[in-house]
């Protein structure tokens, strides 16, 4: 419990530091909980989310960094390895791959990667896996463009 | 048509159940074969550290390797030195090394003087609070021990990952014991169990005894996993499925009929599947041949679909005045097969039934059998020697036994459930009179056998005496002898000409069931290195001590080396120590 919280500061004040450095990610500390954070993260460039902000809600475990954080979707995603109900992510890091050395921050990186590249040999959202297995790359995009404009971007645009 | 049958002629269906824990252990209590060299050990809690030490020795010498490193191969390699070894001869080391996690850094860096930075914490700490693991990644200590605990609780303990990211080295588990210890004693004790029950549980030649409650041995066999075993605890038991002794039956064989049994025995409701009771007179009257008009004996006819009273003229597809719809012939064909199904099930059923029955009523023999005996040793005869009554005694539960077990094995054998596919009906035919034969055979001369041991001989003449003594010593080599003949049968002629080696079955031993000898350790703590230890190759037997599953090394900790084949160095062990330390004692 103490050393997750010291950890968990030691984060925040280095996203607080350099805030610049990585400006796809924006990560955010709830005021009152330290253990529960948020984080706005840019549709990766050349995939059908580019042009989208996605919001991701990080609960941190007591145990956590020996324990992965629990991370989910809050903004709606076209996506396979994503539960197109619930938001929750299907990687591997987030489960038994966890190592205690990635941070948040890390976390984040992971799951933009994770958007550009799908596994669709695990999917959470059958329908977007099923596109991408049967190789129907264009169902897949329009889909997925299709959810990120009516969900990630802001409604003027 | 007319059949009508009483209830209680079916009431030996509901009863299969108790026949199933029908033979149990009790022959193992008329022991009088001389006890021979063993190849089955029994490892006691006590001798369970030895055990494990002589294959982590091996490795170790062979590989020039750290104790933990051999640990994680064998446990990788699930104790299995010889494949272990033949990866290395097939892949090389460092294929063998990479694929269990096995880091060898060769340059340890002196650990630095000054600070580290840990990535776990982001702190940074002195490098005396810091531990470098094999894979060279390097961490405080606070984070590593909070990584140990996690991981041992999780019940990971055998295989406990670098904390990196993408490292697949398995942590030192002297640097684990350590660090742990220094915060939670008690889960570094458990730590040390669950490596060393790892020996039992990831070991394909060693398994608990499966007694409950649990005696605390586990056997080791040497070379052939199907066999059958009895435990010092006195258990015999199949050591490859864990169920009661059930060769000549395949372990799946074994498994399919003791649920068969179970399944039959609920269906009580065969009775009502296959009897209706009359509309008039309210008795059960079995369905006899396809057609759906059935009559009951006080001369009802009725229909069999519902059960209704009609009268006698139908035709095959209709009653007369009658029409519920379901007077038709389509379940017919299934019906009929399941009933001939049934019928076979309960020849052979009803048939290893009596003879489970006939071995726990022989058991009771055993006073009676040496009752008589001392009866014949006080009637002061010529004849001294009497082992011939005990050995045909032995000889009538060894045979009587497998006789039992036959019966289900010819149920699968010649059935349809499982070989379908595998033999032509004709080839089938051949086969089964084959087995048939033998099993006649074995049958007359076991109730022979059975006939000559019950009679009571002790008030015999001595002519009398000698004459059953031929017939009881005849018989007991006979049916040795054909059961011996049976088994062969059934591995060569039968299983052995399957395409799928699933059906194993453990070989015939005539002595009966080979009881496991304790694996020796010897207790002499005062015993240097240069000393060989003194018990090697002597079968110590009485060393299990209470029967408890092993639990924490903090039990174990008394110097212990065992002893087989393999020449090696024998020596005090410390098991606090790490193995390296020891090696330089
Ligand atoms: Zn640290
Ligand atoms: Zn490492
Ligand atoms: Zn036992
Ligand atoms: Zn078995
Ligand atoms: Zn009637
Ligand atoms: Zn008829
Ligand atoms: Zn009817």
């Amino acid at each position: 419990m103490q050393a997750s919280r010291a950890r968990l500061f030691k984060e925040y004040k280095e996203v607080q530091r350099e805030k610049a450095a990585d400006p796809d990610i924006q990560l955010a500390c709830d005021d009152s909980n330290i253990f529960k954070w948020t984080a706005l993260i840019k549709g990766p460039s050349e995939t059908p989310f580019e042009g989208g902000v996605f919001q991701l809600a990080f609960s941190v475990p007591e145990q956590y960094p020996l324990q992965p954080p629990q991370v989910r979707f809050l903004t709606k995603i076209f996506h396979p390895n994503v539960h197109f109900k619930t938001g929750e992510i299907c990687l591997d890091i987030l489960k038994n791959a966890w190592s205690p050395a990635w941070t948040l921050q890390s976390v984040c990186r992971a799951i933009i990667a994770l958007m550009a590249h799908p596994e669709p040999d695990s999917p959470l959202n059958c329908d977007s896996g099923n596109l991408l297995r049967s190789g129907d790359i264009r169902g897949y995009q329009s889909m997925a463009r299709m959810y990120t404009r009516l969900a990630a971007m802001s409604k003027k645009g | 048509m007319e059949d009508c049958t009483s209830s209680s002629e079916q009431d030996y269906y509901c009863s299969d159940q108790d026949s199933l824990d029908g033979i149990d252990n009790d022959e193992s209590h008329v022991q009088w074969v001389p006890p021979k060299a063993s190849s089955c050990k029994v490892i006691t809690k006590e001798s369970l550290l030895a055990a494990q030490r002589e294959d982590l020795r091996r490795v170790m010498d062979l590989l020039s390797l750290r104790e933990h490193h051999a640990r994680t191969l064998l446990i990788h390699y699930r104790w299995d030195v010889e494949k272990l070894f033949a990866v290395l001869v097939e892949k090389g080391r460092d294929c063998l090394f990479a694929g269990a996690g096995v880091t060898l850094v060769e340059n340890h860096d002196l650990p630095s003087s000054s600070t580290i930075m840990c990535n776990i914490c982001i702190e940074d700490v002195p490098g005396a609070d810091a531990t470098k693991m094999d894979c060279g990644h390097d961490f405080c200590n606070n984070c590593w021990t909070e990584h140990f605990i996690v991981k041992i609780n999780e019940g990971q303990s055998k295989r406990i990952r670098c904390m990196a990211h993408k490292c697949n080295a398995i942590c030192d588990e002297a640097i684990v014991r350590n660090l742990v210890s220094k915060r939670h004693p008690d889960l570094a004790e458990k730590f040390d169990r669950f490596l060393l029950e790892s020996y039992i549980e990831d070991n394909k030649m060693v398994k608990w005894c499966p007694s409950a409650p649990h005696c605390g041995n586990a056997i080791r066999v040497e070379d052939d996993e199907f066999c059958e075993v009895e435990c010092s605890c006195g258990l015999q038991f199949c050591f490859s499925c864990l169920a009661e002794a059930h060769s000549p039956c395949s372990c799946l064989m074994w498994e399919l009929w003791t649920k068969k049994c179970h399944d039959e025995s609920e269906t009580v409701n065969w009775i009502t599947v296959h009897t209706k009771s009359c509309p008039k007179c309210h008795k059960p009257v079995e369905k006899n041949g396809g057609c759906n008009l059935v009559s009951c004996i006080c001369g009802q006819a009725f229909c069999w679909l519902c059960g209704g009273a009609t009268g006698r003229d139908h035709t095959w597809s209709r009653i007369n005045g009658h029409s519920c719809g379901r007077y038709k012939e389509d379940r017919e064909k299934k019906a009929e097969r399941a009933k001939r199904d049934l019928y076979r099930y309960m020849h052979y059923h009803n048939r290893y039934k009596a003879h489970t029955d006939s071995f726990k009523l022989e058991s009771n023999l055993k006073e009676t059998i040496r009752e008589k005996v001392s009866n014949l040793e006080r009637n002061e005869l010529r004849l001294k020697d009497f082992s011939w009554v005990t050995n045909g005694l032995y000889r009538l539960f060894r045979s009587r036994r497998v006789l039992s077990y036959s019966y289900p094995f010819a149920y699968y054998m010649f059935g349809d459930d499982l070989f379908m596919d595998e033999m032509t009906k004709e080839e089938r035919e051949i086969k089964q009179h084959l087995f048939e034969d033998q099993q006649q055979q074995l049958e007359a001369n076991v109730e022979k056998l059975s006939k000559y041991i019950e009679e009571p001989f002790d008030q015999f003449g001595e002519n009398k005496v000698m004459e059953i003594r031929m017939v009881v010593i005849n018989l007991s080599v006979i049916t040795d002898n054909l059961c011996k003949k049976m088994y062969e049968c059934i591995e060569n002629d039968l299983l052995g000409s399957l395409q799928f080696g699933i059906h194993s079955i453990a070989p015939y031993q005539s002595k009966g069931i080979e009881k496991a000898t304790e694996l020796s350790v010897c207790w002499n703590p005062k015993v240097t290195n240069t000393e060989k230890c003194p018990t090697r190759d002597y079968h110590t037997n009485g060393i299990t001590k209470e029967s408890n599953r092993p639990s924490g090394s903090g039990s174990l900790d008394e110097s212990g080396c065992s002893s087989r084949k393999r020449p090696r160095k024998e020596s005090t062990i410390d098991l606090n120590l790490p193995a390296e330390v020891i090696d330089r004692n």
